[in-house]
């Protein structure tokens, strides 16, 4: 072989450890098939749900920060978004998804979350 | 008997040289106006992705890019006979031609960087503490002390995200001196800082590569991997590029040699 094309690195473990986790992350397509459709459809309808959680949850941190809830609304935020995280944690729980499994590719926008 | 592609080139004449491809078959051009496919002959679909063959198939777009401008066919792409590759020719000839004229010339480098984000991160909540940049959030209940703890995560994550971006900035500053066009990926995991690719034109080539050495020595934490020079596999652009694949009982073959490709920064078309 006379191949030009060279790969300069100290670390070359760290490297490919760093890219199988990256790509270990996300399927390149749903695993869908009689047996396990059940886990497909959920980690599908979760990672939709995690996504809208992860939003509310920013949107309630700027309006913390600035400083533009009341106390009382405060309450209220916390009290929704404690909720929603343990309901999410039980969910997670009943399909044994793990936190890095709630993600999916996107193609050429890059991943969900 | 099948053809086994490897690129499409800027040129319809015969190659000169003798080049050999998979299954030891001499490569050859079918040519389609002023463009053309190289291809070898071959029996049976590869059934094994093998480093050899992986190797073959860079090795003849490499000895091609010493001749040719060359857009780069996604490994493993077998076509049934000449008809259907003049026919693939036909349908995207302009797009052929548009991405032969801009990349001409040009070539891929591949840039990761690892950098140390547990020391990062720690070193974010330690200046947090120490400036005490308390939150202003109440704790008489746990609902507001839910909120509080989640925005003193939040404020460290931001920390976080500001300090990479900030490094990819500078380090993308040098490299888009010599760069024509670039794609980056931020944080791919929390230690991969950055993976980039920059498609570079063949004169500047050194200075690329000075460029990199500068910010490797200026970042001694952090840890880098060069790859290059490759043809342009990130930016061949095709309007309707899943249509060019069309052999889906070899995907799995195709994700694993992705896995590979993607350690050295190439990808596919």
């Amino acid at each position: 072989m006379t191949l030009n094309s060279v790969v300069e690195t100290d670390f070359p473990e760290e490297f490919i450890e760093e890219m199988e986790k990256s790509s270990d992350v996300l399927p390149k397509k749903i695993d869908a098939n009689p047996k396990n459709v059940e886990k497909g459809l959920a980690k599908l309808v979760l990672t939709l749900i995690e996504l809208i959680r992860k939003l509310l949850e920013k949107q309630a941190m700027r309006r913390v920060e600035v400083g533009s809830l009341s106390e009382e609304e405060i309450e209220r935020v916390g009290e929704t978004l404690m909720k929603l995280e343990n309901k999410m944690k039980e969910l997670k729980q009943i399909f044994g998804l793990k936190d890095e499994e709630l993600n999916l590719n996107l193609g050429p926008l890059g991943d969900l979350m | 008997m099948k053809l086994y592609t490897y690129g499409i080139i800027d040129s319809s004449k015969q190659i000169n040289e003798p080049i050999y491809g998979l299954e030891r078959a001499c490569v050859y051009n079918i040519p389609y106006c002023d463009i053309g496919m190289v291809v070898s002959e071959c029996t049976e679909p590869v059934q094994n992705v093998t480093k050899g063959s992986v190797l073959a198939h860079e090795e003849v777009i490499e000895r091609l890019m010493g001749y040719f401008t060359v857009l780069p066919v996604r490994f493993h792409t077998v076509f049934d006979g000449r008809g259907g590759v003049v026919s693939l020719m036909q349908s995207y000839y302009k797009d052929f031609r548009d991405n032969l004229d801009r990349l001409r010339n040009k070539v891929e480098f591949g840039i990761k960087v690892i950098w140390p984000s547990d020391k990062i991160k720690e070193h974010i909540i330690n200046t947090y503490k120490k400036n005490d940049q308390k939150v202003s959030v109440p704790d008489d209940s746990s609902n507001k002390r839910f909120i509080r703890k989640k925005l003193e995560k939040y404020k460290i994550n931001e920390e976080f995200e500001k300090k990479a971006n900030k490094f990819i900035n500078v380090m993308d500053i040098f490299f888009s001196k010599f760069a024509a066009e670039k794609k980056l990926k931020k944080l791919k995991t929390k230690n991969l800082l950055l993976d980039a690719v920059y498609l570079v034109e063949k004169d500047k080539q050194d200075d690329f590569k000075e460029a990199f050495e500068h910010i490797k020595n200026a970042h001694a934490s952090f840890k880098f991997l060069f790859s290059g020079l490759w043809p342009p596999y990130n930016f061949v652009i095709l309007p309707k590029k899943n249509d060019l694949v069309r052999n889906l009982a070899q995907e799995d073959l195709f994700d694993k040699v992705i896995q590979h490709q993607d350690l050295v920064g190439a990808d596919k078309i």
